[in-house]
Protein backbone atom coordinates (compact mmCIF):
# COMPACT_ATOMS: atom_id res chain seq x y z
CA UNK A 1 0.00 0.00 0.00
CA UNK A 2 2.82 2.49 1.21
CA UNK A 3 5.21 1.32 -1.83
CA UNK A 4 2.38 1.98 -4.62
CA UNK A 5 1.30 5.24 -2.72
CA UNK A 6 4.87 6.17 -2.65
CA UNK A 7 5.93 5.35 -6.66
CA UNK A 8 2.87 7.69 -7.70
CA UNK A 9 4.09 10.58 -5.94
CA UNK A 10 7.44 9.65 -7.57
CA UNK A 11 5.65 9.57 -11.14
CA UNK A 12 4.11 13.31 -10.14
CA UNK A 13 7.08 14.65 -9.50
CA UNK A 14 8.31 14.07 -12.38
CA UNK A 15 5.16 15.05 -14.48
CA UNK A 16 5.29 18.10 -12.10
CA UNK A 17 9.07 18.85 -12.99
CA UNK A 18 8.96 17.75 -16.66
CA UNK A 19 8.20 21.54 -18.34
CA UNK A 20 10.91 23.09 -16.45
CA UNK A 21 13.48 20.02 -16.97
CA UNK A 22 12.95 19.97 -20.73
CA UNK A 23 12.99 23.02 -21.70
CA UNK A 24 16.17 23.45 -19.28
CA UNK A 25 17.73 21.05 -20.69
CA UNK A 26 17.00 21.44 -24.04
CA UNK A 27 18.08 25.26 -24.11
CA UNK A 28 20.77 25.05 -21.26
CA UNK A 29 22.30 21.82 -21.00
CA UNK A 30 22.76 20.57 -24.44
CA UNK A 31 24.02 23.77 -25.38
CA UNK A 32 26.57 23.62 -22.42
CA UNK A 33 27.58 20.40 -24.14
CA UNK A 34 28.20 21.36 -27.55
CA UNK A 35 29.76 24.70 -26.45
CA UNK A 36 32.44 22.01 -24.94
CA UNK A 37 32.39 19.94 -28.02
CA UNK A 38 32.18 22.90 -30.62
CA UNK A 39 35.58 24.09 -28.85
CA UNK A 40 37.52 21.18 -30.06
CA UNK A 41 36.16 21.85 -33.76
CA UNK A 42 36.18 24.46 -36.53
CA UNK A 43 32.39 24.58 -37.08
CA UNK A 44 31.45 27.43 -38.99
CA UNK A 45 27.56 27.25 -38.22
CA UNK A 46 26.87 26.04 -40.94
CA UNK A 47 28.69 23.00 -43.18
CA UNK A 48 32.32 22.80 -42.17
CA UNK A 49 33.00 20.84 -38.37
CA UNK A 50 36.62 19.05 -38.45
CA UNK A 51 37.75 17.90 -35.34
CA UNK A 52 41.06 20.03 -34.57
CA UNK A 53 41.93 19.36 -30.82
CA UNK A 54 43.21 22.05 -28.64
CA UNK A 55 43.60 24.14 -31.59
CA UNK A 56 41.38 26.75 -30.68
CA UNK A 57 42.71 26.76 -26.93
CA UNK A 58 46.08 27.56 -28.39
CA UNK A 59 44.94 30.28 -30.76
CA UNK A 60 42.75 31.27 -28.37
CA UNK A 61 45.77 31.70 -25.51
CA UNK A 62 47.93 33.25 -28.22
CA UNK A 63 45.44 36.22 -29.50
CA UNK A 64 46.05 39.98 -28.23
CA UNK A 65 42.70 40.73 -29.20
CA UNK A 66 41.17 38.13 -26.86
CA UNK A 67 43.22 39.34 -23.85
CA UNK A 68 42.56 42.79 -24.62
CA UNK A 69 38.86 42.58 -24.88
CA UNK A 70 39.12 40.80 -21.50
CA UNK A 71 41.42 43.49 -19.92
CA UNK A 72 38.90 45.90 -20.77
CA UNK A 73 36.19 43.88 -19.42
CA UNK A 74 38.05 43.86 -15.91
CA UNK A 75 38.76 47.65 -16.48
CA UNK A 76 34.95 48.40 -16.99
CA UNK A 77 33.96 46.49 -14.46
CA UNK A 78 36.64 47.47 -11.54
CA UNK A 79 35.79 51.37 -12.96
CA UNK A 80 31.98 51.70 -12.59
CA UNK A 81 32.12 49.30 -9.65
CA UNK A 82 32.37 50.82 -6.87
CA UNK A 83 29.31 53.53 -8.29
CA UNK A 84 27.26 50.81 -9.05
CA UNK A 85 27.15 49.67 -4.79
CA UNK A 86 27.77 53.57 -3.41
CA UNK A 87 25.09 55.31 -5.17
CA UNK A 88 22.33 53.16 -4.50
CA UNK A 89 23.31 52.44 -0.54
CA UNK A 90 23.56 56.27 -0.36
CA UNK A 91 20.09 56.50 -2.30
CA UNK A 92 18.43 54.01 0.07
CA UNK A 93 19.80 55.46 3.29
CA UNK A 94 17.76 58.59 1.91
CA UNK A 95 14.65 57.04 1.52
CA UNK A 96 14.29 54.82 4.27
CA UNK A 97 15.56 57.92 6.53
CA UNK A 98 12.44 59.32 9.09
CA UNK A 99 13.95 62.69 8.44
CA UNK A 100 12.93 62.52 4.76
CA UNK A 101 9.46 63.22 3.78
CA UNK A 102 8.65 62.15 0.66
CA UNK A 103 10.37 58.68 0.67
CA UNK A 104 7.32 56.98 -1.17
CA UNK A 105 7.58 59.36 -4.65
CA UNK A 106 11.64 59.54 -4.01
CA UNK A 107 11.80 55.80 -4.30
CA UNK A 108 9.01 55.66 -7.17
CA UNK A 109 11.27 58.24 -9.58
CA UNK A 110 14.18 56.24 -8.87
CA UNK A 111 12.98 53.09 -9.80
CA UNK A 112 11.72 53.98 -13.02
CA UNK A 113 15.02 53.70 -15.13
CA UNK A 114 15.50 50.33 -13.90
CA UNK A 115 12.16 49.24 -15.95
CA UNK A 116 13.94 50.50 -19.13
CA UNK A 117 15.62 47.73 -21.77
CA UNK A 118 19.36 47.92 -21.69
CA UNK A 119 19.33 49.17 -25.35
CA UNK A 120 16.75 52.24 -24.62
CA UNK A 121 19.26 52.79 -21.42
CA UNK A 122 21.77 53.28 -24.15
CA UNK A 123 20.18 55.31 -26.42
CA UNK A 124 18.59 57.60 -23.62
CA UNK A 125 21.87 58.05 -22.03
CA UNK A 126 23.84 58.67 -25.44
CA UNK A 127 21.19 61.29 -26.75
CA UNK A 128 22.15 63.22 -23.60
CA UNK A 129 26.06 62.72 -24.59
CA UNK A 130 25.76 63.23 -28.21
CA UNK A 131 28.80 65.20 -29.72
CA UNK A 132 26.78 67.52 -31.72
CA UNK A 133 23.53 69.11 -29.66
CA UNK A 134 23.55 66.84 -27.06
CA UNK A 135 22.56 68.17 -23.96
CA UNK A 136 25.52 68.26 -22.16
CA UNK A 137 27.91 69.44 -24.82
CA UNK A 138 25.66 72.42 -24.89
CA UNK A 139 25.73 72.89 -21.17
CA UNK A 140 29.45 72.60 -21.39
CA UNK A 141 29.46 75.49 -24.15
CA UNK A 142 26.62 77.31 -22.27
CA UNK A 143 29.66 77.24 -19.62
CA UNK A 144 32.14 78.22 -21.16
CA UNK A 145 33.83 74.65 -22.01
CA UNK A 146 34.68 73.29 -25.43
CA UNK A 147 32.75 70.27 -26.33
CA UNK A 148 33.93 66.84 -26.08
CA UNK A 149 34.01 64.15 -28.54
CA UNK A 150 31.88 61.37 -26.03
CA UNK A 151 31.85 58.80 -29.09
CA UNK A 152 35.61 58.89 -30.24
CA UNK A 153 37.48 59.06 -27.63
CA UNK A 154 37.97 55.88 -25.86
CA UNK A 155 38.01 56.95 -22.40
CA UNK A 156 34.75 59.25 -22.18
CA UNK A 157 33.14 56.18 -24.23
CA UNK A 158 33.95 54.31 -21.77
CA UNK A 159 32.81 56.78 -19.08
CA UNK A 160 29.29 57.28 -20.64
CA UNK A 161 28.71 53.41 -21.32
CA UNK A 162 29.19 53.19 -16.96
CA UNK A 163 27.30 55.91 -16.56
CA UNK A 164 24.47 54.34 -18.62
CA UNK A 165 24.70 50.91 -16.58
CA UNK A 166 25.10 52.96 -13.12
CA UNK A 167 22.02 54.74 -14.00
CA UNK A 168 20.07 52.31 -15.54
CA UNK A 169 20.80 49.79 -12.31
CA UNK A 170 20.15 52.48 -9.38
CA UNK A 171 16.90 51.68 -8.82
CA UNK A 172 17.12 48.34 -8.50
CA UNK A 173 19.81 47.78 -6.17
CA UNK A 174 18.50 50.91 -4.03
CA UNK A 175 15.62 48.50 -3.03
CA UNK A 176 17.47 45.78 -2.61
CA UNK A 177 19.51 47.79 0.09
CA UNK A 178 15.95 49.45 1.43
CA UNK A 179 15.36 45.54 2.25
CA UNK A 180 18.84 45.21 3.92
CA UNK A 181 18.16 48.41 6.03
CA UNK A 182 14.86 47.46 6.83
CA UNK A 183 16.30 44.32 8.86
CA UNK A 184 18.46 45.98 10.86
CA UNK A 185 16.73 45.88 14.76
CA UNK A 186 15.45 48.73 15.56
CA UNK A 187 16.85 48.89 19.09
CA UNK A 188 20.88 49.61 18.00
CA UNK A 189 19.98 52.81 16.22
CA UNK A 190 17.77 53.27 19.76
CA UNK A 191 21.09 52.44 21.78
CA UNK A 192 23.11 54.15 19.80
CA UNK A 193 20.58 57.31 19.72
CA UNK A 194 20.82 57.08 23.80
CA UNK A 195 25.00 57.06 23.87
CA UNK A 196 25.06 60.10 21.88
CA UNK A 197 26.09 58.92 18.45
CA UNK A 198 26.08 61.14 15.64
CA UNK A 199 24.24 60.17 12.67
CA UNK A 200 27.57 60.11 10.57
CA UNK A 201 29.05 57.70 13.48
CA UNK A 202 25.57 55.49 13.65
CA UNK A 203 25.87 55.01 9.71
CA UNK A 204 30.13 54.35 9.69
CA UNK A 205 29.74 51.93 13.34
CA UNK A 206 26.07 50.02 12.67
CA UNK A 207 24.37 50.52 9.05
CA UNK A 208 27.49 49.67 7.04
CA UNK A 209 28.70 46.55 9.37
CA UNK A 210 25.09 45.35 9.67
CA UNK A 211 24.48 46.11 5.89
CA UNK A 212 27.01 43.71 4.87
CA UNK A 213 25.13 40.75 3.45
CA UNK A 214 23.28 43.08 1.55
CA UNK A 215 26.32 44.65 -0.14
CA UNK A 216 27.93 41.83 -0.50
CA UNK A 217 24.88 40.34 -2.45
CA UNK A 218 24.58 43.92 -4.47
CA UNK A 219 28.59 43.52 -5.38
CA UNK A 220 28.44 40.26 -7.07
CA UNK A 221 25.49 40.74 -8.81
CA UNK A 222 27.07 44.11 -9.99
CA UNK A 223 30.28 42.10 -10.88
CA UNK A 224 28.43 39.76 -13.35
CA UNK A 225 26.27 42.41 -14.71
CA UNK A 226 29.32 44.62 -15.90
CA UNK A 227 31.53 41.69 -16.70
CA UNK A 228 28.36 40.38 -19.33
CA UNK A 229 27.54 44.07 -20.67
CA UNK A 230 26.29 44.20 -24.19
CA UNK A 231 22.82 45.17 -25.14
CA UNK A 232 23.43 48.58 -23.56
CA UNK A 233 26.78 49.54 -25.56
CA UNK A 234 24.51 48.35 -28.78
CA UNK A 235 22.52 51.73 -28.27
CA UNK A 236 25.66 54.14 -27.53
CA UNK A 237 28.76 53.02 -29.19
CA UNK A 238 28.18 49.07 -30.54
CA UNK A 239 32.07 48.48 -29.61
CA UNK A 240 33.47 51.83 -31.24
CA UNK A 241 35.80 53.61 -31.21
CA UNK A 242 37.49 50.62 -33.38
CA UNK A 243 37.54 48.15 -30.75
CA UNK A 244 37.59 50.68 -27.49
CA UNK A 245 34.53 49.18 -26.02
CA UNK A 246 34.03 45.79 -27.13
CA UNK A 247 33.62 44.09 -24.38
CA UNK A 248 33.79 39.93 -23.90
CA UNK A 249 30.80 39.51 -24.46
CA UNK A 250 30.34 40.96 -27.87
CA UNK A 251 34.62 39.55 -28.40
CA UNK A 252 32.28 36.41 -28.91
CA UNK A 253 29.16 37.04 -30.83
CA UNK A 254 31.74 39.05 -33.30
CA UNK A 255 33.62 35.61 -33.63
CA UNK A 256 31.06 33.94 -33.56
CA UNK A 257 27.93 35.00 -35.61
CA UNK A 258 29.73 38.03 -37.29
CA UNK A 259 32.78 35.99 -38.37
CA UNK A 260 31.11 32.33 -38.52
CA UNK A 261 33.47 30.93 -36.18
CA UNK A 262 31.39 28.92 -33.99
CA UNK A 263 34.37 26.47 -33.02
CA UNK A 264 36.90 29.51 -31.97
CA UNK A 265 33.62 31.45 -29.91
CA UNK A 266 32.52 28.54 -27.62
CA UNK A 267 36.21 27.77 -26.75
CA UNK A 268 36.34 31.62 -25.66
CA UNK A 269 33.13 30.74 -24.09
CA UNK A 270 34.18 28.25 -22.10
CA UNK A 271 36.87 30.24 -20.65
CA UNK A 272 35.30 32.82 -20.13
CA UNK A 273 32.75 31.02 -17.90
CA UNK A 274 35.45 29.74 -16.00
CA UNK A 275 36.98 32.70 -15.53
CA UNK A 276 33.86 34.83 -14.02
CA UNK A 277 32.74 31.45 -11.75
CA UNK A 278 36.89 32.26 -10.47
CA UNK A 279 35.98 36.21 -9.70
CA UNK A 280 32.39 35.24 -8.28
CA UNK A 281 34.23 32.45 -5.91
CA UNK A 282 36.72 35.10 -5.08
CA UNK A 283 34.67 36.95 -4.46
CA UNK A 284 32.65 34.82 -1.96
CA UNK A 285 36.03 33.65 -0.10
CA UNK A 286 37.22 37.11 0.47
CA UNK A 287 33.72 38.22 2.10
CA UNK A 288 32.93 35.18 3.62
CA UNK A 289 29.84 35.07 1.67
CA UNK A 290 28.89 38.27 3.72
CA UNK A 291 29.02 36.90 7.26
CA UNK A 292 29.30 39.50 9.46
CA UNK B 1 19.98 80.76 12.61
CA UNK B 2 17.60 80.73 15.28
CA UNK B 3 15.84 77.31 16.87
CA UNK B 4 12.94 77.24 15.11
CA UNK B 5 14.61 77.97 11.52
CA UNK B 6 17.00 75.69 12.45
CA UNK B 7 14.32 72.68 13.13
CA UNK B 8 12.59 73.64 9.93
CA UNK B 9 15.95 73.09 7.84
CA UNK B 10 16.65 70.09 9.60
CA UNK B 11 13.05 68.40 8.14
CA UNK B 12 13.02 70.28 4.73
CA UNK B 13 17.13 70.01 4.05
CA UNK B 14 17.16 66.09 3.60
CA UNK B 15 13.94 65.73 1.77
CA UNK B 16 14.87 68.50 -1.08
CA UNK B 17 17.93 66.97 -1.49
CA UNK B 18 16.39 63.63 -1.83
CA UNK B 19 13.80 64.95 -4.08
CA UNK B 20 16.20 66.66 -6.01
CA UNK B 21 18.42 63.71 -6.48
CA UNK B 22 15.29 61.24 -7.75
CA UNK B 23 14.05 63.84 -10.38
CA UNK B 24 18.03 64.15 -11.35
CA UNK B 25 17.38 59.79 -11.97
CA UNK B 26 13.90 60.89 -13.98
CA UNK B 27 15.51 63.40 -15.98
CA UNK B 28 17.42 61.79 -18.98
CA UNK B 29 13.81 60.09 -19.30
CA UNK B 30 12.21 63.42 -19.19
CA UNK B 31 14.43 64.82 -22.27
CA UNK B 32 13.95 61.60 -24.23
CA UNK B 33 10.38 62.27 -23.96
CA UNK B 34 9.98 65.72 -25.01
CA UNK B 35 12.90 65.47 -27.48
CA UNK B 36 10.68 63.01 -29.41
CA UNK B 37 7.80 65.89 -29.90
CA UNK B 38 10.32 68.14 -31.44
CA UNK B 39 10.54 68.92 -34.86
CA UNK B 40 13.76 67.45 -36.56
CA UNK B 41 15.11 71.08 -37.04
CA UNK B 42 14.83 71.94 -33.68
CA UNK B 43 16.21 68.55 -32.25
CA UNK B 44 19.38 69.35 -34.20
CA UNK B 45 19.76 73.46 -33.68
CA UNK B 46 21.32 75.20 -30.95
CA UNK B 47 20.61 76.71 -28.36
CA UNK B 48 18.60 73.76 -26.85
CA UNK B 49 15.37 74.67 -25.58
CA UNK B 50 13.58 72.13 -22.64
CA UNK B 51 10.34 72.11 -24.21
CA UNK B 52 9.57 71.72 -27.72
CA UNK B 53 8.37 75.29 -29.89
CA UNK B 54 5.69 73.39 -30.75
CA UNK B 55 4.41 69.41 -30.07
CA UNK B 56 4.95 68.09 -32.77
CA UNK B 57 3.47 63.85 -33.45
CA UNK B 58 5.36 63.58 -36.85
CA UNK B 59 7.84 61.55 -35.45
CA UNK B 60 5.27 58.91 -33.82
CA UNK B 61 3.41 59.04 -37.26
CA UNK B 62 6.43 58.07 -39.17
CA UNK B 63 7.35 55.22 -36.83
CA UNK B 64 3.89 53.86 -36.70
CA UNK B 65 3.47 54.60 -40.33
CA UNK B 66 6.48 52.30 -40.48
CA UNK B 67 4.79 49.16 -39.00
CA UNK B 68 5.20 49.90 -35.57
CA UNK B 69 2.39 48.40 -34.08
CA UNK B 70 3.07 44.69 -35.49
CA UNK B 71 6.22 45.30 -33.62
CA UNK B 72 4.19 46.22 -30.26
CA UNK B 73 1.92 42.83 -31.29
CA UNK B 74 4.85 40.97 -31.02
CA UNK B 75 6.16 41.99 -27.97
CA UNK B 76 2.69 41.85 -26.87
CA UNK B 77 2.58 38.31 -27.48
CA UNK B 78 6.23 37.52 -26.51
CA UNK B 79 5.70 38.82 -22.96
CA UNK B 80 2.06 37.35 -22.25
CA UNK B 81 2.76 34.35 -23.90
CA UNK B 82 6.46 33.87 -21.94
CA UNK B 83 4.72 35.36 -19.01
CA UNK B 84 2.36 32.32 -18.56
CA UNK B 85 4.73 29.78 -19.55
CA UNK B 86 7.04 31.03 -17.07
CA UNK B 87 4.23 31.16 -14.31
CA UNK B 88 2.65 27.78 -15.02
CA UNK B 89 5.67 25.49 -15.36
CA UNK B 90 7.29 27.51 -12.12
CA UNK B 91 4.53 26.90 -9.92
CA UNK B 92 4.12 23.02 -10.74
CA UNK B 93 8.18 22.86 -10.60
CA UNK B 94 8.50 24.62 -7.33
CA UNK B 95 5.83 22.70 -6.12
CA UNK B 96 7.33 18.81 -6.75
CA UNK B 97 10.52 20.70 -5.67
CA UNK B 98 8.83 21.43 -2.33
CA UNK B 99 5.90 18.95 -1.56
CA UNK B 100 7.92 15.46 -2.45
CA UNK B 101 10.51 16.36 -0.67
CA UNK B 102 10.33 13.55 2.12
CA UNK B 103 9.49 11.18 -0.23
CA UNK B 104 11.77 11.72 -3.83
CA UNK B 105 15.09 11.07 -2.05
CA UNK B 106 16.29 13.41 -5.14
CA UNK B 107 14.34 16.66 -5.03
CA UNK B 108 17.77 18.82 -3.98
CA UNK B 109 19.58 17.00 -6.59
CA UNK B 110 17.58 17.87 -9.32
CA UNK B 111 17.06 21.35 -7.68
CA UNK B 112 20.87 21.72 -8.14
CA UNK B 113 20.81 21.16 -11.50
CA UNK B 114 18.57 24.41 -12.06
CA UNK B 115 20.46 26.39 -9.56
CA UNK B 116 23.11 25.48 -12.43
CA UNK B 117 21.51 28.00 -14.59
CA UNK B 118 22.10 30.74 -11.97
CA UNK B 119 25.75 29.96 -11.64
CA UNK B 120 26.59 30.19 -15.68
CA UNK B 121 25.51 33.72 -17.73
CA UNK B 122 23.18 32.93 -20.28
CA UNK B 123 25.20 34.99 -22.71
CA UNK B 124 27.89 32.55 -22.98
CA UNK B 125 26.05 30.25 -24.41
CA UNK B 126 24.01 32.02 -26.57
CA UNK B 127 25.61 30.72 -29.89
CA UNK B 128 25.31 27.04 -29.25
CA UNK B 129 21.71 27.68 -28.68
CA UNK B 130 21.55 29.50 -31.58
CA UNK B 131 22.08 25.87 -32.96
CA UNK B 132 19.47 23.88 -31.03
CA UNK B 133 17.05 26.67 -31.99
CA UNK B 134 17.91 25.89 -35.60
CA UNK B 135 17.90 22.23 -35.55
CA UNK B 136 14.17 22.35 -33.51
CA UNK B 137 13.17 24.28 -36.69
CA UNK B 138 12.49 27.18 -34.52
CA UNK B 139 14.50 30.05 -36.63
CA UNK B 140 12.63 32.74 -37.53
CA UNK B 141 10.17 31.71 -34.85
CA UNK B 142 8.76 33.40 -32.65
CA UNK B 143 8.62 30.52 -30.34
CA UNK B 144 12.78 30.22 -30.61
CA UNK B 145 12.69 33.27 -28.64
CA UNK B 146 10.12 32.11 -26.10
CA UNK B 147 10.98 28.76 -25.39
CA UNK B 148 14.48 28.69 -24.60
CA UNK B 149 14.03 31.80 -21.95
CA UNK B 150 10.86 30.27 -20.25
CA UNK B 151 12.24 28.56 -17.61
CA UNK B 152 13.85 30.89 -14.65
CA UNK B 153 15.85 29.76 -11.60
CA UNK B 154 14.22 32.61 -10.00
CA UNK B 155 10.52 31.09 -10.49
CA UNK B 156 10.97 28.13 -9.69
CA UNK B 157 13.14 29.35 -6.19
CA UNK B 158 10.08 31.66 -5.50
CA UNK B 159 7.74 28.89 -5.76
CA UNK B 160 9.55 26.50 -3.91
CA UNK B 161 10.22 28.52 -0.97
CA UNK B 162 6.42 29.60 -1.33
CA UNK B 163 5.12 25.96 -1.04
CA UNK B 164 7.82 25.30 1.74
CA UNK B 165 5.78 27.69 3.97
CA UNK B 166 2.62 25.48 3.74
CA UNK B 167 1.85 22.75 5.81
CA UNK B 168 2.52 19.14 3.92
CA UNK B 169 -0.67 18.39 6.37
CA UNK B 170 -2.81 20.64 3.76
CA UNK B 171 -1.92 17.95 0.80
CA UNK B 172 -2.26 14.84 2.73
CA UNK B 173 -5.83 15.57 3.86
CA UNK B 174 -6.76 16.18 0.65
CA UNK B 175 -5.40 12.78 -0.39
CA UNK B 176 -7.19 11.58 2.18
CA UNK B 177 -9.93 12.86 0.54
CA UNK B 178 -9.37 11.32 -2.41
CA UNK B 179 -8.20 13.99 -4.77
CA UNK B 180 -5.35 13.00 -7.04
CA UNK B 181 -1.74 14.52 -7.57
CA UNK B 182 -3.28 16.89 -10.26
CA UNK B 183 -6.25 17.99 -8.19
CA UNK B 184 -4.59 18.64 -5.10
CA UNK B 185 -2.38 20.91 -7.05
CA UNK B 186 -4.76 22.64 -9.13
CA UNK B 187 -7.77 22.96 -6.77
CA UNK B 188 -5.68 23.32 -3.36
CA UNK B 189 -2.35 24.48 -3.53
CA UNK B 190 -2.62 26.62 -6.73
CA UNK B 191 -5.09 28.52 -5.27
CA UNK B 192 -2.70 29.25 -2.09
CA UNK B 193 -1.48 32.24 -4.91
CA UNK B 194 1.07 34.17 -3.74
CA UNK B 195 1.98 37.86 -3.99
CA UNK B 196 5.27 36.61 -4.99
CA UNK B 197 3.18 35.27 -8.17
CA UNK B 198 2.48 38.84 -8.73
CA UNK B 199 5.92 40.11 -8.90
CA UNK B 200 7.32 37.33 -10.96
CA UNK B 201 4.53 37.79 -13.80
CA UNK B 202 5.73 41.95 -13.41
CA UNK B 203 9.61 41.37 -13.70
CA UNK B 204 8.85 38.17 -16.32
CA UNK B 205 6.68 40.48 -18.62
CA UNK B 206 9.34 42.97 -18.30
CA UNK B 207 12.09 40.80 -19.08
CA UNK B 208 10.34 39.72 -22.19
CA UNK B 209 9.00 42.87 -23.29
CA UNK B 210 12.72 43.94 -22.99
CA UNK B 211 14.63 40.97 -24.68
CA UNK B 212 17.10 41.59 -26.68
CA UNK B 213 19.93 38.88 -27.73
CA UNK B 214 17.78 36.08 -28.71
CA UNK B 215 15.25 38.30 -31.08
CA UNK B 216 17.85 40.03 -32.62
CA UNK B 217 20.09 36.79 -33.14
CA UNK B 218 16.62 34.30 -34.12
CA UNK B 219 14.27 36.92 -36.04
CA UNK B 220 15.40 37.39 -39.54
CA UNK B 221 11.65 38.54 -41.31
CA UNK B 222 11.00 42.12 -40.76
CA UNK B 223 7.29 40.91 -39.26
CA UNK B 224 8.13 39.05 -36.75
CA UNK B 225 10.89 41.27 -34.72
CA UNK B 226 9.94 43.00 -31.64
CA UNK B 227 9.65 46.72 -30.87
CA UNK B 228 13.41 45.91 -29.34
CA UNK B 229 14.98 44.82 -33.08
CA UNK B 230 12.59 47.57 -34.47
CA UNK B 231 14.38 50.21 -32.05
CA UNK B 232 17.70 48.34 -32.70
CA UNK B 233 17.35 48.80 -36.27
CA UNK B 234 17.51 52.79 -36.76
CA UNK B 235 20.92 52.57 -35.18
CA UNK B 236 22.68 51.79 -38.83
CA UNK B 237 25.89 52.11 -40.62
CA UNK B 238 26.02 55.59 -41.48
CA UNK B 239 25.02 56.77 -37.58
CA UNK B 240 21.70 56.71 -35.90
CA UNK B 241 18.18 58.02 -37.22
CA UNK B 242 17.68 60.09 -33.78
CA UNK B 243 14.05 61.86 -34.73
CA UNK B 244 12.39 58.22 -35.05
CA UNK B 245 14.37 56.11 -32.50
CA UNK B 246 13.71 58.89 -29.88
CA UNK B 247 9.92 58.65 -30.68
CA UNK B 248 9.86 54.48 -31.49
CA UNK B 249 12.11 54.36 -27.84
CA UNK B 250 9.33 56.43 -26.16
CA UNK B 251 6.64 54.27 -27.47
CA UNK B 252 8.38 50.81 -25.67
CA UNK B 253 8.54 51.91 -22.21
CA UNK B 254 4.93 53.54 -22.02
CA UNK B 255 3.30 49.86 -21.32
CA UNK B 256 6.53 49.15 -19.12
CA UNK B 257 5.89 52.32 -17.22
CA UNK B 258 2.06 52.14 -16.82
CA UNK B 259 2.35 48.46 -15.40
CA UNK B 260 4.79 49.56 -12.85
CA UNK B 261 3.01 52.67 -11.59
CA UNK B 262 -0.15 50.47 -11.11
CA UNK B 263 1.53 47.55 -9.53
CA UNK B 264 4.55 49.10 -7.78
CA UNK B 265 3.82 47.86 -4.20
CA UNK B 266 4.41 44.05 -5.69
CA UNK B 267 7.78 45.08 -7.08
CA UNK B 268 9.53 47.01 -4.17
CA UNK B 269 8.07 44.89 -1.30
CA UNK B 270 8.42 40.95 -3.41
CA UNK B 271 12.29 42.34 -3.75
CA UNK B 272 12.97 43.00 -0.43
CA UNK B 273 10.44 40.53 1.00
CA UNK B 274 11.07 37.27 -1.55
CA UNK B 275 14.50 36.92 -1.98
CA UNK B 276 17.27 38.98 -0.33
CA UNK B 277 17.53 38.93 3.42
CA UNK B 278 19.69 41.21 4.98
Amino acid sequence: MKTRYVKRHVRAFWLFVAPCLLLFSTFFLIPLGLSVGFSFTNYDGWKVMNFIGLANYKELFADTKFYQSLGRTFAYTLFSLPFKVIIPLLIASLVTSKRVKIKALARTLTYIPSLLSALVVGITINWMFSAEYGLVNYVIQVLGGTPLQWALNPKLATFVISFASNWASTGFYMVIFIGGLNNIPQEMYEAAAIDGSTTMQTFLRITIPMLAPTTFLVTLLSTVNLLKEYALVQGITQGGPGLNTTFIIQFIFDKGFNQMQYGYASAISLVVMVVFAFIAFVQFKFSNGGDR
Amino acid sequence: MSKPLLRVSRKWVPSTVTLLVSLAILFPIVWLVLSSFKETGELFSYPLAMLPSRFTFVHYRKVIGEGFFGYVFNSLFLAVVGTAITLVISAMCGYALAIYRHEVSYTNLVFGIFLLGTLIPGETLTVPQVTVISELGLYNNIWGVILPVVTTTTGIFMFRQHYLSIPLSFVEAARIDGSNEAQTFLYVMLPLGTSSTVTLAIFSFMWRWNDYILPLLVLSDQKKYTIQIAIKNYIGFNGVDWSSILAASVMSIIPIIILFIILQRYIVGGLSASGVKG
